[in-house]
């Protein structure tokens, strides 16, 4: 064989090995992100059942009509970063026993994300 | 020591990958010759390589293991196995280094291959691999360089790196098998490969042309990516090592423009004549040559200095040029234009005598008288002050609180003079001399913070020195009270509609808590929501805020978001708010005091409201000292004008004035 069509042979390989490699780099982190990405997902939603979580916030507004309390809370771990939104008080005395500007302690319960208020306490004044 | 090494073997990983390159490069630009000399030229040429690929090779490890004992902060690291082997497989530097090892070997097996060689294709096949693979180990350089870790754009800055190493491996790496090459035929027993080496160094230079021009593009191209500014290019290591590099690339240029008129007179009758012009012109390409490991050394040098971007540059002259003093200024507009077009018309003298072959000279002369002469009535003007600290990014980042805190730190340290408002009515202001001036007024947006600062540090006479008073933060924190006032005084141009796609002046940014936990910044919204930061004071804004819960729906399907400030900064706000009607949008309980001691310096009225869109600026602002309700159909009117707006790019993230 002429030398000349071993090294074109050889560069083909060489492109082809490369590109691979290049390709598989991209691959593996990728498939790193994914995995993290489903593990996170998989540790919010643990087998699906019931769930209790504890946060504290502030009232920011009771709607009896709706039987919501809306409440700018802290980090939920392992729920939801920090933000306002209303949540299903579990129970009438719930809505009675918190006033806006109430900085509270609460916890929700339920299968996520049909969550309910079952217990809410003001924290300091 | 262990950085010297590190060095050492990056210079000689980088001169023998380069020399390599360019020595097989200038073997296939030669072409194939049965010429004595010309065999025993490629002979040379290519053992050299060999050994030169064993060097690339032994520098490459050096190289790997001073990287390791740095990454992993200590000495002992570069002799574990283990540790190279974290480097070399877990970094993207590492497997490049790997990838390029690899193919380091392959390419010295094809350098070690010694096929019969009469065919000139396969001849070809094989120089031209060597190149192409000596190419490859040069390019892959970039992916484990400043380059590849630039944030966005990085294929940007590896193209440009690639492009320049390329080049630069071609060009710089065939000077010194060209030098050998002239000095071989040069001498009495070389005469048979006198009209090869001529051949050779005329291609050659043709070549060299096209590459010095791709370097010198490239290469700006990288030094905009990495060094972006002059403060940059002048005042930090990395900028200053790139000086250095063009100094020695000017005079390798230089050379190569003297020996590029020395190759016509190599032609002639071969064997006699041009001798010595071949041996000086073999000198003068070792000469380049030696030029060009200066060069790489300085490569070297900034591959291991963090790039200018990163640094913070401290000015090493005493002024700067800048076109702010003519907005001080505008009667010198008409002196710095008349300049700068007399500097323009001696400099297309000066190009035009290159084309010219009559009265060269003359014109050449007279353009260049022209061209000062330009540049001395355009610049005095533009001269400004500066101080090492001229250009230093703010360690304190504009913020309310600092602001805040800045202010709090004028009324103990410096009202006296400057007065409360810093309008330089204080109590002493009138026993000094020069008297202190407004700085609430426009002209202290020409100074940069780091100007400020180095003024509060070392003083001003009569104003003491407060570097020994006041830490660094402290002085930090006048600054951008400073900076605010500036701003503020600026503001009073905005109304209370916006000016559509004209975002020029950046709202402090501030922190808040509402409630217990929930914390957020400004910049938390940066391209997502416009901002609506309202002031508010009760009982007379209460209709307003209501007025606001009601929209509030609208307000957030344009994804603008409320952020509600009590002026008096009451920590119960919400509750004093009220039940009905419910407000949801955030009510700041904490971080409200700097919030409204930065905002007030805007607008002092007891209700104001400040419009800032996605990119941070603030483009609106409505004031109100009685009833403060406005039909919020007005504000949703603004919102959709601001979303409509082509998006500006954020305002950097150290603003400066």
């Amino acid at each position: 064989m002429r030398l000349w069509r071993v090294i074109l042979l050889v560069d083909l390989a060489l492109a082809l090995g490369l590109g691979a490699g290049y390709l598989w780099w991209g691959q593996q982190a990728r498939r790193l992100a994914a995995e993290l990405e489903t593990a996170r997902a998989t540790a919010a939603v643990t087998a699906g059942g019931e769930r209790e979580f504890h946060a504290t916030g502030v009232v920011r507004a009771g709607l009896p009509d709706l039987g919501v309390v809306v409440i700018t809370h802290g980090e939920i771990p392992g729920y939801m970063p920090p933000m306002t939104m209303g949540f299903r008080a579990g129970a009438p005395n719930i809505l009675d026993s918190v006033k806006p500007g109430d900085a509270v302690r609460f916890t929700l319960r339920g299968t996520p994300p049909n969550l309910a208020i079952t217990a809410i306490d003001k924290t300091a004044p | 020591m262990g950085e010297v090494v590190g060095l050492l073997a990056r210079w000689v990983h980088l001169a023998s990958s380069i020399l390599v390159v360019g020595g097989a490069a200038l073997l296939l630009l030669a072409g194939p010759s049965d010429r004595p000399t010309a065999r025993r030229w490629e002979c040379w040429t290519l053992s050299t390589c060999r050994g030169l690929v064993l060097l690339a090779l032994i520098s490459a490890l050096v190289t790997i293991a001073a990287q390791t004992a740095v990454l992993e902060g200590r000495a002992g690291a570069a002799f574990e196995p283990a540790a190279l082997a974290r480097l070399l497989t877990q970094t993207q530097g590492g497997a490049v280094w790997l990838v390029r090892g690899g193919l380091l070997v392959l390419l010295a097996a094809f350098l070690v291959v010694r096929a019969e060689l009469r065919d000139r294709t396969d001849w070809r096949a094989l120089r031209g691999q060597v190149v192409l693979l000596g190419l490859l180990v040069l390019g892959l350089l970039a992916g484990a360089g400043h380059a590849a870790a630039v944030e966005p754009g990085a294929a940007a800055a590896l193209t440009a790196d690639v492009v320049h190493l390329a080049a630069g491996g071609l060009w710089v790496g065939g000077l010194p098998a060209l030098a050998l090459l002239l000095w071989l035929a040069a001498r009495r027993a070389g005469a048979d490969a006198r009209p090869y080496a001529v051949l050779a160094a005329r291609r050659f230079s043709r070549l060299a042309l096209a590459l010095v021009i791709v370097l010198a593009a490239s290469g700006l191209w990288s030094a905009w990516i990495q060094i972006a500014s002059v403060a940059g290019l002048l005042g930090t290591r990395h900028g200053q090592l790139l000086l250095v590099k063009l100094v020695a690339f000017a005079a390798m240029l230089a050379l190569a423009l003297l020996n590029r008129r020395v190759i016509p007179k190599l032609a002639g009758d071969a064997a006699t004549v041009g001798r010595p012009a071949m041996r000086r012109l073999s000198r003068f390409v070792a000469a380049e040559a030696a030029l060009a490991l200066v060069v790489l050394a300085v490569v070297a040098a900034m591959t291991v200095t963090p790039p200018a971007r990163h640094e913070q540059p401290t000015w090493p002259l005493s002024y700067r040029l800048t076109f702010d003093n003519l907005v001080a200024a505008p009667d010198f507009r008409a002196q710095v234009l008349v300049g700068s077009q007399v500097a323009v018309i001696g400099l297309v003298a000066l190009l035009a005598s290159l084309a010219l072959r009559r009265l060269r000279l003359p014109v050449l002369a007279g353009g260049a008288v022209v061209l000062v002469a330009g540049v001395a009535i355009a610049v005095p003007p533009l001269v400004s002050d500066a101080y090492p600290t001229t250009y230093r990014r703010p360690d304190v980042p504009y913020q309310a609180a600092s602001i805040g805190a800045g202010m709090a730190l004028f009324g103990e340290h410096c009202a006296v003079c400057h007065g409360p408002r810093a309008a330089g009515d204080g109590p002493a202001a009138a026993t000094l001399q020069p008297r202190p001036p407004d700085l609430r007024a426009h002209h202290v947006a020409l100074h940069t913070a780091g100007d400020i600062f180095w003024w509060i540090t070392h003083g001003r006479p009569p104003m003491p020195a407060f570097g020994d008073r006041l830490d660094p933060d402290a002085r930090w924190h006048l600054v951008n009270y400073l900076r605010a006032l500036g701003a503020a005084d600026a503001s009073r141009l905005l109304g209370p509609t916006i000016e559509p796609e004209q975002p020029w002046l950046v709202a402090p940014d501030f922190t808040f808590t509402v409630g217990p936990e929930y914390s957020r910044s400004l910049k938390d919204y940066r391209g997502r929501r416009i901002v609506l930061l309202v002031l508010y004071t009760l009982p007379a804004s209460r209709a307003r805020l209501v007025e606001l819960a009601e929209a509030y729906g609208s307000l957030a399907t344009l994804e603008v978001e409320v952020v509600a400030v009590p002026a008096d900064a009451a920590t119960d706000a919400i509750r004093r708010l009220g039940e009905r009607p419910p407000i949801l949008y955030p009510v700041v309980t904490d971080g409200a005091r700097d919030i409204v001691d930065t905002y007030r310096l805007f607008s002092p009225a007891p209700h104001a409201e400040f419009l800032i869109d996605r990119q941070g600026y603030l483009r609106a602002i409505v004031t109100a000292t009685g009833d403060p309700r406005r039909d919020p159909a007005l504000l949703l009117a603004e919102a959709e004008r601001l979303n409509d707006e082509k998006a500006a790019p954020p305002p950097p993230a150290e603003h400066v004035h």
